[in-house]
């Protein structure tokens, strides 16, 4: 099932950043995109709450470069550029954010989360429904700077009409 | 005086100037010891390449994530992609350019970087590092995130409820796994030894940057030669952490001079099959910790079968639980578990 609701997605996010990466193993894909017409579920408003899919490790594929020693003691690298491939969408992420690898890792998991919610979700994506609310709110605020402006030229132009008001008609 | 052009397109090939003639005569040389201070500025980037370029000379490993990872440091972010956009083309001040020579030129000697920026990170601590202490490895950060998922999964164990639980390190090094957890547990108290003063002190060290000094106790003990001590300081301990020497004695002359040279070889030889630290933190295992107390290890991949074998011939109050893999794939973590046996039940007040 791909979505699940609000509490219970908070729940698996918190767990899934705990859990210990085992060699991945292949499985059938479980997430799927939503059938045609069917729309998501958000957590209604709530402005930070962001749905993104929960992932499911057997879909992904790490490389971390560690040389094909016994790693470990043995070796001591520098390089912590970790590579996440989501197999069933093909969605590839690459991280070097940061000096440790554990939180490069971390991290390339939230950013497959957020490109697999463009991925699937296409027009409905968190990112680019976003993106349209930064926009609307944009052009509401140009609007409203181009009422105000009219409305002082409107003003101005009345105060030119009749520089003295309650003076009298003109 | 070496001097260098300033277009953007420059690169040098160690002394060895490709193209530019007439300018040093006969003084050109094949190979240098270091390559000298330009006269003139130049940017962050090419003393990148610079440095890049003369570590791939002299067969330095990692050439450009040595030069990337000093120049980080040396503007004051801990990667490249960190740091503005414009900063790479900007001019290095005389001193930064100074900087970056003398800590390069530590790397050329085959320092690790660790050591030559004098800092590394783990999971989220920036540590400080110093030479011969044990540079922290990448697989260890799965340890601690093995030990802190366990501590959620199991039933009390620190994590806020009940009474503050105890956990020991046996070969602290740096502080990197005691301090992690001890920034994660906010409930915990550990204790931590290592045959160094050295690392002692380094871990003391950190603890007190991280402002994590009031749950931690370090004291400088071999697990081996002070054992009794070890087992006065330590009982009803609920988890019990290492990251000891595992190597096999015959693997030490095969390491790469970053290791051998700098890193203390007690912090990586584990004896003839890497298991003789081992052996004794499981030996000493069911005196230290409290009736299904945990032990979780970092080991070289072919001792997991060898130490459920060994540990159920000779251990008897220790249950081997399970293996778990590195993300390499490599078998990695061992995790066993203090189980009392009935009769010592009565026996015992624990």
């Amino acid at each position: 099932m791909w979505r699940l609701p609000p509490p219970f997605l908070s729940c698996m996010c918190s767990t899934a950043g705990r859990v210990v990466w085992g060699a991945p193993r292949r499985v059938p894909a479980l997430l799927r995109p939503l059938p045609p017409g069917l729309t998501c579920v958000f957590a209604s408003g709530k402005k930070d709450v962001t749905d993104f899919p929960v992932l499911d490790e057997d879909e992904l594929e790490e490389q971390f470069v560690r040389g094909s020693g016994p790693g470990g003691q043995a070796t001591n690298k520098t390089s912590n550029c970790v590579v996440l491939k989501h197999i069933p969408s093909g969605t590839v992420v690459k991280c070097h954010q940061t000096r440790s690898v554990d939180i490069n890792r971390k991290r390339a998991r939230e950013i497959m989360r957020e490109k697999l919610d463009v991925v699937y979700k296409g027009e409905l994506s968190e990112v680019l429904v976003k993106k349209k609310e930064a926009e609307l709110r944009k052009q509401d605020k140009r609007r409203k700077a181009n009422d105000n402006l009219e409305r002082k030229r409107l003003f101005r132009e009345a105060l030119a009409a009749d520089p003295k008001p309650g003076s009298g008609a003109v | 005086m070496w001097r260098m052009s300033l277009c953007a397109g420059y690169r040098s090939v160690g002394c060895r100037i490709v193209g530019i003639k007439g300018l040093w005569g006969s003084r050109v040389v094949r190979t240098c010891s270091t390559p000298a201070i330009p006269a003139g500025r130049i940017t962050a980037l090419q003393a990148v390449d610079l440095w890049t370029n003369h570590f791939v000379e002299r067969g330095v490993m990692e050439p450009d994530h040595s030069s990337l990872h000093i120049l980080a440091y040396l503007l004051g972010a801990k990667t490249i992609n960190s740091l503005e956009r414009g900063k790479l083309s900007e001019f290095l001040s005389p001193e930064k350019t100074e900087q970056m020579w003398r800590l390069c030129s530590r790397r050329l000697s085959r320092m690790p970087v660790q050591y030559v920026i004098e800092e590394w990170d783990f999971r989220d601590l920036t540590l400080k590092m110093r030479p011969p202490v044990f540079i922290p490895r990448p697989e260890t950060e799965e340890l601690v995130e093995l030990v802190l998922t366990d501590v959620d999964m199991r039933p009390g164990t620190g994590a806020g409820v009940d009474a503050p639980h105890t956990c020991l390190e046996v070969g602290c090094g740096s502080g990197a796994i005691a301090l992690s957890l001890l920034k994660s547990l906010p409930q915990l108290k550990v204790i931590a030894l290592d045959q160094s003063q050295d690392a002692v002190d380094l871990t003391g060290e950190n603890a007190l940057r991280l402002g994590l000094q009031d749950r931690l106790q370090v004291y400088h003990l071999d697990v081996i030669k002070d054992a009794e001590t070890v087992l006065s300081l330590c009982r009803h301990v609920s988890t019990l952490v290492s990251n000891p020497p595992y190597l096999f004695s015959e693997d030490m002359d095969t390491l790469e001079p970053e290791i051998f040279r700098f890193e203390d070889h007690a912090a990586l030889d584990g004896g003839i099959d890497g298991l003789k630290v081992i052996k004794q933190i499981l030996t000493l295992a069911p005196q230290i910790l409290s009736n299904h107390g945990r032990v979780y290890l970092e080991v070289d991949p072919r001792h997991p079968p060898l130490i459920r074998r060994w540990v159920e011939a000779n251990v008897e109050e220790m249950r081997y639980v399970e293996t778990r893999h590195d993300v390499s794939g490599r078998p990695r973590f061992c995790i066993l578990r203090k189980e009392k046996s009935n009769k010592d039940h009565k026996l015992d007040l624990d």
